[in-house]
């Protein structure tokens, strides 16, 4: 059992390299999947089948019962695809297909590595659909607001700023099978994630695999625990104050209130440099509304408010669906042998160009 | 708590010397005393192990003087072979249990029906003990080894009652290389006895490393200052230079 535990702790630095080198990759795969059960809310019969039969759970102390395990896993995409033109909900058999399509990618995903590269079993990371409660989703897409499902503009700075990013970012995807070399001189060249030092969040949203949270309440607090090197928000409840802005944190600084059945977190203080899509960890608001819509089902709601990286405020659902516990420790750097390799294959490189050089300055 | 049981929630934290050695000691300087002066010195304090000693079979205590010598010997693979030396602590892995009670940091606990949440500061250690029966999400043994263990519990009275096991055997119980084996069985006993303290014992048992059980204990202590909270101490961040230092490009910068 220590033997796989470890092996598992090598596989996802691995994976995670990949996940956090490609952004757009995981926003393409990433595609969530929740609308399903606000796709069943505007399906007046199926709710009122729901409705009829589920009566909203409490705590002891009378609020709204969110606790257990939920994942975020999803094939729809961000960003609303051009051919659904202005269309927020897709028809039945559009719905149907992008769920099969979604299962078959997982599907490739897990099976086309399998055979030489054993360390890449992703079924052992439930990415496969039907592993892990990913149901389909009616909505064309996870953006809701503005109404064409798309991310409003950066502001001119910011845009700026990002391609000043994107110029001086490392080679990744492409650009390395062409002959890139990996830049990790240090681990600061590489992503927070590769390093387990975050993987981001709030908001909660999919990624390639292990898109699970924990959600437990205690009296005057919520605690979200992130599958994800099993990082953790705990959320006061009791209208305090946020910190100082002088303290800033790695998933910045939550603060929750009920508003009638919705647990509505505002969070702020964010850390510059370990921002969600890159925004100004001065100025970002994210507000996040968790509404539990039936046994199995939370809607999700956030809204990304950061006035110098976006030229309006955002707003994104994504249907959290029960799945069967438990959530294990994700130590991440107790074992980061993915960080190993990579520097010592980068240095690998070194050496191997070095001789080469040699070699043919002798000729 | 509205079913009737002790309320537990809030931060609290310990302040013994536990976490340098378990057992008496006296103050030392720390490592690199020509730059780190008094900032890098460890207090003496007394030790929290009840009867004095720790009943370590003869090969184990040898085990535990080699931890001791070489805790910060960190030499850091891509294999199990990072942990053969140097203190856990010092490369920022999980503290396990019970050394995360008594770190110098403080811990949350979010108690609710079914389960108890311990959160540290520490790395942002956290542990989930099960307190339903029968919990389908919840099998009584470990499903895998983990840094934090395995925990089931439940109320004797106004004590919560923790046992735990699932353990890998990389995390030491203090500085002084005092150490367990995967086969560590823990009962803790937490047991509030005013609402700002908590009496806190942990029996620790493990036949391949000890010749008998034996218990250690100390107060846990209500942080009252208004509006506290826990904040990060993500120390991986710190600790790159240390582990991956002899992968960087140039390893003397």
């Amino acid at each position: 059992m220590r033997n796989r535990f470890a092996l598992s702790s090598s596989v996802l630095a691995v994976v995670t390299a990949l996940v956090l080198w490609a952004p757009t990759f995981v926003a393409a795969q990433a595609s969530s999947a929740a609308a399903a059960k606000a796709a069943a809310r505007t399906d007046t019969k199926a709710a009122a089948n729901i409705e009829k039969a589920w009566t909203m759970p409490r705590t002891q102390d009378g609020q709204p019962d969110m606790q257990g395990y939920w994942t975020s896993l999803s094939f729809t995409p961000m960003e609303r695809p051009a051919k659904y033109g202005g269309r927020e909900f897709l028809t039945d058999e559009e719905m149907a297909q992008v769920f099969k399509e979604g299962v078959q990618h997982t599907y490739e995903y897990t099976y086309a590595n399998s055979a030489e590269t054993p360390v890449y079993d992703a079924t052992v990371y439930a990415l496969g659909a039907w592993q892990n409660g990913v149901k389909p989703n009616r909505r064309s897409s996870l953006v809701v607001d503005p109404p064409d499902g798309r991310i409003p503009p950066l502001t001119p700075e910011a845009a700026k700023q990002q391609e000043v990013m994107r110029k001086t970012a490392p080679p990744r995807g492409a650009e390395l099978e062409n002959g890139g070399v990996v830049k990790a001189d240090v681990p600061a060249d590489l992503g927070l994630g590769v390093r387990c030092l975050s993987f981001g969040g709030p908001p909660i949203l999919p990624g390639a695999y292990d898109s699970n949270v924990h959600i437990v309440q205690g009296p005057g607090y919520v605690m979200v625990e992130y599958e994800w090197n099993s990082e953790v928000r705990i959320i006061p409840l009791d209208g305090r104050p946020h910190l100082s802005q002088n303290i800033r944190r790695w998933h910045g600084d939550s603060r929750g209130h009920w508003e009638g059945n919705t647990l509505v977190v505002e969070t702020t203080n964010f850390r510059p440099g370990a921002t969600f899509h890159g925004a100004n960890a001065k100025t970002l608001k994210i507000t996040e509304r968790f509404t539990r819509l039936d046994a199995a089902t939370i809607e999700y709601k956030f809204t990304i408010d950061d006035p110098t990286t976006w030229t309006k405020p955002w707003s994104a659902i994504v249907p959290l669906s029960a799945v069967q516990g438990p959530m294990f420790e994700y130590a991440c750097g107790e074992g980061n042998n993915g960080l190993v390799n990579i520097m010592a294959g980068a240095r690998a490189a070194e050496r191997t160009a070095a001789a080469q050089a040699a070699s043919e300055g002798h000729k | 708590m509205a079913d009737g049981k002790p309320d537990l929630n809030g931060l609290w934290q310990a302040f013994v010397t536990a976490d340098i050695d378990v057992q008496d000691h006296d103050a030392q300087a720390g490592p690199h005393p020509e730059i780190m002066g008094a900032y890098g010195a460890w207090p003496g304090g007394q030790g929290i192990v009840e009867g004095g000693g720790i009943p370590y079979k003869p090969e184990a205590l040898a085990k535990k003087k080699e931890n001791a010598e070489k805790r910060m010997v960190v030499n850091i693979t891509s294999d199990d072979r990072r942990h053969d030396t140097g203190d856990p602590e010092l490369k920022c892995f999980r503290p396990g249990i019970p050394r995360a009670n008594y770190l110098p940091f403080p811990f949350q606990i979010i108690q609710s029906t079914d389960k108890v949440i311990m959160v540290y500061e520490f790395e942002h250690a956290l542990r989930t003990i099960y307190m339903k029966e029968n919990d389908k999400d919840a099998p009584k043994d470990a499903p895998a080894d983990s840094w934090m263990g395995w925990s089931h519990g439940h109320f004797e009275g106004d004590t919560l009652v923790v046992d735990s096991a699932g353990f890998v055997p990389w995390t030491w119980f203090d500085r002084a290389g005092d150490y367990h084996s995967d086969a560590l069985h823990l009962v803790e006993r937490y047991t509030p006895v005013s609402p700002y303290h908590i009496m806190y014992e942990a029996t620790i048992e493990d036949p391949n490393v000890f010749t008998r059980p034996w218990k250690m204990s100390f107060p846990l202590y209500r942080r009252m200052e208004k509006n506290i909270q826990l904040v990060d101490f993500d120390c991986v961040e710190f600790v790159e230079k240390l582990m991956y230092g002899p992968y960087y490009k140039n390893p003397g910068k």
